[in-house]
């Protein structure tokens, strides 16, 4: 019986791999395979310090961190407090400038999240995500 | 007694068919709900975001029509076990996430709710397997 149900389980294994690799084939221009966030929308801390004064600098970490330490002139906008704080970075925003969205490090999704909500729920255009985050600016930095 | 096997098959094989076409249609939402997890890379979560819910669909199939039945109850159990160890992983790693498992239709469950929903799923895969076992059914089964 546990034979039984190995075999079927594998053939079900084998037969669920078709249509995803239909879906993924379909998918593959609009995913990012390698990083969760597509190259585009990435930015090393040398080319958004080249942008100088035309950079908008976003911190998305939460706010004690943020309080001990951020990129001068940065904006503190996390999703814990997404309400209060967009409305104050707003009035900073314009559309000549590039929003540069950072998080602690490489590892964390909050910098993604928040340059996603920008972009769709704010409308806004030309909003990045920091490479490496805070991690890689204080290293480039200090 | 035949028929309320029969319904729980239906409601079980439902629930997975459900959750999985949800999740087939936005690939992208699910590969990000896997990767706030972070208990793997990007690249591994993106291919599982694609393989996973046709896996669930198979399943959740053979389930409704008997057919694979024991492998299809056998791959179901052994995702939810895993799903509720991740979801309890990454309550205790103080992760505040979606678990994406019903796609935005369970966006704002909280904890509890998640795990209970789970378990229900995994006593309902438990029950069915142990009928399976004990030899009372689906004599009709594949």
């Amino acid at each position: 019986m546990k034979l039984r149900a190995v075999r079927e389980g594998l053939l079900l294994v084998a037969l669920a791999c078709l249509p995803a690799i239909g879906e993924g084939i379909y998918f593959r221009d609009k995913i990012s395979w390698q990083s969760s966030i597509p190259a585009s929308e990435l930015i090393t801390a040398d080319q958004a310090r080249s942008w100088g004064d035309g950079a908008i600098w976003v911190d998305a970490r939460p706010d004690e961190e943020f309080a001990r330490d951020h990129v001068p002139g940065a904006f503190s906008l996390n999703e814990d407090h997404w309400n209060e704080l967009l409305p104050q970075f707003l009035p900073n925003w314009s559309p000549e400038k590039k929003v540069v969205v950072y998080c602690s490090a490489e590892s964390c999704n909050a910098a993604r999240d928040v340059a996603k909500r920008l972009r769709d729920e704010a409308q806004l255009k030309n909003v990045f995500v920091l490479q490496g985050g805070w991690e890689e600016w204080v290293k480039k930095n200090r | 007694m035949k028929l309320f096997w029969r319904i729980v098959d239906l409601i079980v094989g439902g629930i997975f068919v459900y959750a999985g076409a949800i999740k087939a249609l936005d690939p992208v939402q699910f590969a990000n709900d896997i990767d706030n997890y972070k208990t793997m890379p990007w690249f591994i979560s993106v291919r599982l975001a694609f393989y996973l819910p046709w896996l669930e669909i198979f399943c959740g199939l053979a389930l409704i029509f008997r057919f694979l039945y024991r492998g299809g109850l056998s791959i179901l159990t052994a995702l939810i076990a895993v799903f509720i160890g991740a979801t309890i992983a990454a309550k205790i790693r103080g992760l505040d996430i979606t678990c994406g498992c019903f796609g935005h239709a369970s966006q704002h469950w909280s904890f509890p709710q998640h795990l209970a929903v789970d378990l229900v799923i995994l006593t309902g895969l438990l029950v069915l397997s142990f009928k399976v076992a004990s030899g009372n059914r689906p004599q009709n089964a594949v």
